[in-house]
């Protein structure tokens, strides 16, 4: 933890940490782009799961599913927008264990997405017709994916608010 | 001026205001990001939809996610109210939140035309109408926006 902190003041300290800090507008034009990638990327993967989990059942899967890019577009803009916080702010986040939590989150939601596709369960969904049932195994990682992306924007709206302020 | 004093001191916006309780202004937050992404995110999933090629009979069932997206806007209608009436002194007078009002209230009724419009004629027409894809445009940029100010509004106009 020390090692970290260090490298947190040694981040703190450099040019572009600065310039993130400075910015007028750096900071509140990246959270308004992390709220936006975060809508793009909650409704993609929450409209899947949901229709995984029988709703919408007559909407065939793969209708779904080609919308994905959209959805790591938007992970991609969280994941840009999120890393030139924790440049700009490094300090605020790497001693609050709510940062580390929603790390942890986001890192066993990356391990459910590769449950779904590594190990089959995608290749029983992808062809998914109007009115088919999902399989049980794609219903669990369905509400897990549910579950932890809740849990993602739990953690990170508790950023500010658990642990130390800022 | 005097309605905003009065709306700040009444016990419901100092509780969510002043609480340290989780539930208190956190929680109420928390519930806001939550109806965003709901509401968004699914009219994202159907305008993106709209604009890709399936044919109108195949996206017609997507309507069975409405509930979720109303669900949203409700939870964010009754999230926003107790947000707005804790921090009616900063956010009445600011005029990034009248913007992000305008906003959602053209996205609303964009979302009704494509609730209650595109959507009845989905199951009988092959192609999506050309009016459905132009208003799935302007659902985007609409919602788009909304976050934008909405997000804003804690930096600027205060």
């Amino acid at each position: 933890m020390e090692l970290i902190e260090s490298f947190g003041r040694w981040v703190e300290a450099t040019a572009l940490s600065h310039a993130i800090t400075r910015s007028p507008w750096i900071w509140p034009g990246g959270e308004a782009l992390h709220f936006v990638g975060l809508a793009l990327l909650f409704g993609v993967i929450g409209a899947l799961d949901l229709r995984m989990l029988g709703m919408a059942k007559r909407l065939a899967l793969p209708t779904l599913h080609r919308l994905l890019p959209w959805a790591i577009f938007g992970f991609g803009l969280c994941l840009i927008t999120g890393v030139i916080f924790l440049i700009g702010e490094p300090l605020q986040y790497i001693v609050n264990g709510v940062f580390w939590l929603k790390l942890l989150f986001i890192g066993l939601a990356g391990l459910n997405v590769l449950a779904f596709y590594a190990t089959g369960v995608y290749r029983k969904v992808e062809r998914l017709g109007p009115g088919e049932d999902a399989p049980g195994s794609a219903k669990v990682i369905a509400t897990v994916s549910l579950v932890l992306w809740l849990g993602v924007m739990f953690w990170g709206r508790m950023l500010p608010f658990i642990g130390i302020a800022f | 001026m005097n309605m905003i004093s009065w709306l700040d001191q009444t016990a419901v916006a100092t509780w969510v205001r002043e609480s340290p309780s989780l539930f208190a202004y956190p929680g109420i937050i928390t519930l806001h990001t939550v109806g965003l992404a709901l509401l968004v995110g699914i009219n994202a999933v159907i305008d993106f939809s709209i604009l890709g090629s399936t044919p109108g009979p195949s996206l017609a069932p997507m309507g069975k996610l409405f509930p979720v997206m109303w669900f949203g806007l409700w939870l964010n209608v009754l999230s926003g109210v107790a947000l707005l009436v804790a921090d009616a002194k900063t956010m009445l007078p600011n005029p990034v939140m009248w913007i992000k009002f305008v906003l959602v209230a053209l996205a609303i009724v964009n979302m009704r035309l494509i609730t209650h419009g595109v959507f009845r004629e989905l199951s009988t027409t092959s192609t999506v109408p050309p009016r459905g894809k132009v208003l799935a445009v302007t659902s985007l940029v609409l919602w788009g926006a909304a976050i934008v100010a909405g997000r804003l509004t804690a930096y600027i106009g205060q």
